[in-house]
């Protein structure tokens, strides 16, 4: 049976996503003086980049750049966020975009809930923590992290037991097994996706064999050991535990690749990696790591710097393509390497304890069924003016991050702020035009917090 | 408006009753601090310090549950002073300002104590010493906020117009976006039309549109409004004020026509968009400027448009049977290997732009003169953008052939007998063998170098990166934002940028600027001097101490009775005028010499060995 929608009035703008571009845009939005409204998908915003560890060319940890932007955001006054929460359809109406969206249920009365966390210690159930990259564990009812915005617990209904310790637990009555999906729509004056991106699967290369060797990792899963509130609280390959002392770093590992239809460059992985590089150099001064790379692009301001100091520090930089990743004895692995710096013929076999993966950049989102939104061949959103890189094909929507194509952090809030421009633009061409009261004449809504 | 009686008599009455009650909060940054500091025993330690009510550590005090128990205890605990030991205050004292906003306490009665940065990053190796360090910092900053007073931000009224330095691409955008939403704008230009680097025809990647096209659409954007007031061949010759509140001269025309005005404006806020000058090789470097066959990359793109078509290139008046890129020039310079630039400095960037330029420049020669062979000779391709690697197996495909040298072994290029340019270097896409070619072009792929600016970098202060570029103050926090409030940064003044970069950053400046410029007053910091009527006798020595003109004045309030008067817009409270004071009559907000001794009681008495 179909619930009935409710109609939650009009935001000047909405935002998709409560990443860091979807955040840099909604307050800079909100700065000039409107309303916005943003919808996260997740329990918390924040997005990738609050689970990063340290970040190029800067080394400010991640969430000392992440956190004030997310609290920001939550106390803005003209900033209201839905999480857990999904876009089903956009569509043009008389008033702006009519946004219909889905509300999931958290099984958690937002209001009631004060965040304290005894349900989520209560809880009886474990499942692999996907914050950590899987790497410890988290219970079927749980705030996301230790600074989620919001402080809020979520239950996972596939992972539930029923068994009640959490509703004995919960101080405050908070946990309502009986919620529902719920459908709301929003008119919204404009819309700027900031959807960001996905990495393609470790296994996309059968040749790297992330599949068979569990010390075959993710870039993310590398951040999260380096975080300094990381799984482990140091540097620690999954097979074994062993503290790794040959670590190889494999670029373009998932792009610049046609035979896995990711063609593009990436754009970060050289970077990221370099940094990784240098803070394993930092914790492991013993170890040996390699980054086997086609093309360092270090572009950015202050990158190539960073980049010559890696050097400096003793990283190894071995321009080859990676042939083939082997299991070699005791989890080891063997990469195969065609070097094109030394004599003619030369395959290496090189010996390594852990190896990490760029994988590519893909779109997180796909308008499509969505919004009459249009994609590029890429698959990422297609920005058809050279003069305004951050409009879509519709009048009003606007794209920001790596929504429009890989992008690193400083690019992506560069970006959030031209789009959310092009957003206020808009909204005063639109007053201009019509005598549709601004949403601060008294139109604004006024969203509860979470779900 | 000043700052002197009112505020001061404000204050005192706003001042809490009874004992100071501090709460002291201790950040553990997710390890990044307490991996070295050892933030419990801190905070136990801190519970004996005089005045401390509450010491707590957190993982993360930035987050919301480590807010809101700041904002709980100073509800339940009745706190009215507030010390956060954490990280820079560059990056999250506003942060707790907002919270004891929230909570009600005036934002002023909050210390911030750097425990990260000046403690566990820089004393990793001394734990006991990082921690005794971190309490000792904590002790002088309780003592200071037991003696802080209840400020309010200074509010000047906002000029609502923008200034636009510069009528390149950059300028051109962040003008038609700020008149776009109903601004005025100035836009000053010191050449003789808008445009910038556009104005020579090319085509731009990665869409292989005509830079005639966006710069047509840029001007009509410009246009269209009414609000942008467009000044071509004009400077900035003299700029002083603050946020909100810039009185500038602007100097014009630079050209033979006329004689030379000044005009004066007033303006909110400033958004420099001065662009970047091409690299220009030294003389003989890679023989430029003394072999015809030796151009750069600008000079190719002219070259490019007006070329015949057929079999060959043409290139001024010779024909071009082969032709060479070198990638880096002028970019990613190495000490001891390259030579510094008149300013004694390297370029060690890379610019960006140039390996994709050099494609598309590769790609069009092959396409349209198939005779012509093209050897690219570069050390990395850093075609990262949307759409940019399509350009590099294009010219693979084009029958570009790829030659790969180390940026510490350049290439050695001589004259050869034939009018042709030797060019001798070891490729490493075949092993490191030497590879020796006669070309009849060298074309040099040039990068960008900061630009001139103008008097404004000087007259404002405005500070250069490393590399030359106008600096922001954060590029994540902060990304076009200079250290002088109101100045914004818009394109490759900033950096080095491709077309639509420059054209997102000037989005990113436009849209900061709009947000200072939709509010009808500023509101800046109080940390400025202030003036104690009831001592001061006019002696004068504070206004020969004061640097800042106009921040100081002598007042003649009553016949012969001579006040110093603080301009608390100009003030930025160095204090130079409270150290010459006879009669110890002019303070700075917020940094009083009480609260000075105060730090200095606070750190003997926690440094006292146990």
């Amino acid at each position: 049976m179909q619930a009935q929608i409710m109609e939650k009035g009009y935001a000047d703008a909405l935002v998709i996503g409560g990443g860091i571009a979807g955040l840099q845009a909604a307050l800079d939005i909100a700065d000039q003086g409107y309303k916005v409204v943003i919808v996260e998908r997740e329990a918390s915003i924040g997005g990738r980049m609050i689970s990063l560890s340290k970040v190029f060319p800067t080394m400010d940890c991640a969430s000392c750049i992440t956190t004030p932007k997310m609290s920001a955001a939550a106390h803005h006054e003209n900033i209201e966020i839905m999480t857990f929460t999904e876009i089903d359809s956009i569509v043009a109406g008389a008033d702006g975009h009519v946004v219909s969206v889905t509300r999931k249920p958290t099984y958690v009365n937002a209001e009631k809930c004060i965040g304290c966390r005894l349900c989520e210690y209560a809880c009886d159930s474990e499942l692999p923590d996907v914050f950590e990259q899987g790497l410890g564990a988290t219970r079927a009812i749980s705030v996301a992290f230790t600074n989620a915005i919001p402080q809020k617990a979520v239950l996972l209904a596939d992972y539930c037991l029923s068994c009640g310790l959490c509703l004995r637990a919960c101080p405050t009555d908070a946990i309502e097994f009986d919620q529902r999906p719920r459908q709301e729509r929003i008119t919204a004056g404009s819309v700027i996706v900031a959807t960001g991106f996905q990495l393609n699967s470790l296994t996309v290369k059968p040749q790297y064999a992330a599949a068979q060797n569990a010390n075959v990792i993710s870039p993310l899963t590398l951040e999260r050991l380096l975080a300094p509130h990381g799984p482990y609280g140091r540097v620690l390959r999954p097979s074994d535990g062993k503290i790794p002392d040959s670590v190889a770093f494999v670029l373009c590992a998932g792009s610049r690749d046609q035979t896995i239809g990711v063609p593009y460059c990436s754009r970060v992985c050289c970077m990221y990696s370099i940094k990784q590089a240098m803070l394993l150099a930092g914790s492991l001064p013993m170890a040996d790591i390699t980054i086997y790379y086609m093309d360092i692009r270090a572009f950015g301001k202050g990158y190539e710097q960073f980049y010559q100091m890696a050097k400096a520090m003793g990283i190894h930089f071995v321009r080859g393509k990676v042939a083939r990743v082997d299991a070699a004895p005791h989890d080891d692995l063997l990469v195969h390497v065609e070097m094109t710096e030394e004599p003619v013929d030369c395959v290496r076999r090189q010996k390594h304890d852990l190896v990490v993966l760029s994988q590519g950049m893909i779109p997180q989102w796909n308008p499509a069924g969505v919004s009459p939104v249009h994609i590029g061949e890429d698959g990422f959103v297609a920005t058809p003016d050279t003069a305004d890189p951050c409009a879509t094909n519709v009048p009003g929507i606007f794209v920001a991050g790596a929504a429009a194509g890989p992008k690193d952090i400083v690019d992506t809030i560069a970006d959030a702020g031209a789009a959310a421009m092009l957003a206020g633009r808009y909204l005063a061409d639109r007053a201009g035009k019509s005598r549709t009261p601004p949403s601060a004449a008294g139109r604004s809504i006024r969203l509860e917090m979470a779900v | 408006m000043d700052a002197t009686d009112q505020s001061y008599a404000e204050n005192r009455g706003a001042e809490p009753a009874g004992q100071p009650r501090v709460g002291v909060y201790i950040c553990r940054c997710g390890g990044n601090i307490s991996d070295v500091v050892d933030a419990e025993h801190a905070a136990e330690i801190c519970w004996h310090i005089p005045g401390v009510v509450v010491s707590k550590v957190h993982t993360f005090m930035c987050s919301d549950p480590g807010q809101q128990s700041i904002i709980d205890d100073i509800h339940g605990e009745k706190l009215d002073r507030i010390v956060v030991a954490s990280c820079s205050p560059f990056l999250h004292e506003l942060t707790f300002r907002g919270a004891a906003i929230r909570g009600n306490l005036n934002p002023y009665l909050y210390e911030h104590v750097n425990i990260r940065e000046q403690c566990s990053w820089v004393h990793k190796h001394d734990p006991q010493g990082a921690t005794a360090k971190a309490i000792a910092l904590i002790g002088a900053a309780v003592g200071k906020v037991r003696q802080s007073r209840p400020l309010e931000k200074i509010r000047l009224n906002n000029r609502r117009r923008a200034l636009v330095v510069g009528g390149g691409p950059a300028g051109m955008k962040a003008a038609a976006d700020l008149a776009g939403t109903g601004l005025p704008v100035l836009l000053v230009e010191r050449t003789g039309r808008l445009g910038g680097k556009l104005v020579s025809p090319q085509s731009l990647f990665p869409t292989g549109i005509g830079s005639t096209q966006i710069l047509e659409k840029l001007e009509s954007d410009v246009r269209s409004t009414g609000r942008v007031e467009v000044l071509l061949e004009s400077e900035i010759s003299r700029v002083k004020g603050f946020i909100g509140n810039f009185d500038v001269t602007i100097r014009g025309p630079l050209g033979p026509s006329g004689a030379l005005t000044d005009v004066d404006v007033s303006v909110g806020v400033i958004v420099m968009a001065t662009g970047f000058q091409p690299y220009v090789p030294h003389d003989g470097e890679f023989l430029f400027n003394r072999h015809p066959g030796v151009i750069t990359t600008v000079d190719f793109q002219e070259a490019l448009a007006c070329a015949p078509e057929g079999k060959r290139l043409v290139v001024n008046g010779r024909e071009i049977r082969r032709a060479a890129f070198i990638h880096c020039v002028g970019s990613r310079q190495i000490e001891g290997v390259h030579e510094p630039g008149p300013d004694g400095r390297l370029n060690k960037h890379c610019s960006r732009v140039c390996c994709t330029t050099v494609l598309n420049q590769a790609i069009q020669v092959r396409r349209r003169f198939a005779d012509t062979r093209v050897y690219d000779i570069y050390q990395d391709i850093r075609a990262y953008g949307r759409g940019h690697e399509r350009y590099y197996s294009e010219a693979s495909r084009a029958g570009v052939i790829f030659l790969r040298y180390h940026g510490d072994e350049r290439p050695l290029v001589s004259a050869a007998e034939d009018q042709s340019v030797h060019v001798s270097f070891k490729d490493y896409l075949s092993w490191g063998e030497t590879i020796d070619l006669d070309v009849d072009l060298l074309v040099l792929a040039v990068g960008m170098t900061p630009g001139p600016c103008g008097r404004i970098v000087d007259q404002l202060k405005l500070p250069r990166g490393e590399d030359g570029f106008l600096q922001e103050i954060h590029p994540k926090l902060r990304p076009v934002e200079i250290s002088v409030n109101g100045v914004l940064l818009a394109g490759t003044a900033q950096a080095p940028m491709n077309l639509q970069e420059s054209l997102a950053a000037a989005g990113a400046a436009a849209v900061k600027a709009r947000a200072m410029l939709v509010k009808e007053q500023v509101e800046l910091n109080p940390y400025v001097a202030r003036v104690n009527t009831q001592r001061c006798e006019g002696s004068g020595e504070c206004i020969g101490q004061c640097e800042y003109d106009g921040a100081l004045t002598m007042v003649e309030e009553s016949p012969g009775v001579r006040r110093a008067r603080v301009n608390p817009g100009l003030c930025i409270g160095c204090g130079a005028c409270v150290a010459v004071c006879p009669n110890s009559a002019i303070d700075i907000n917020g940094w009083r010499v009480e609260q000075y001794d105060a730090m200095v009681d606070g750190l003997v008495l926690q440094n006292q060995p146990a």
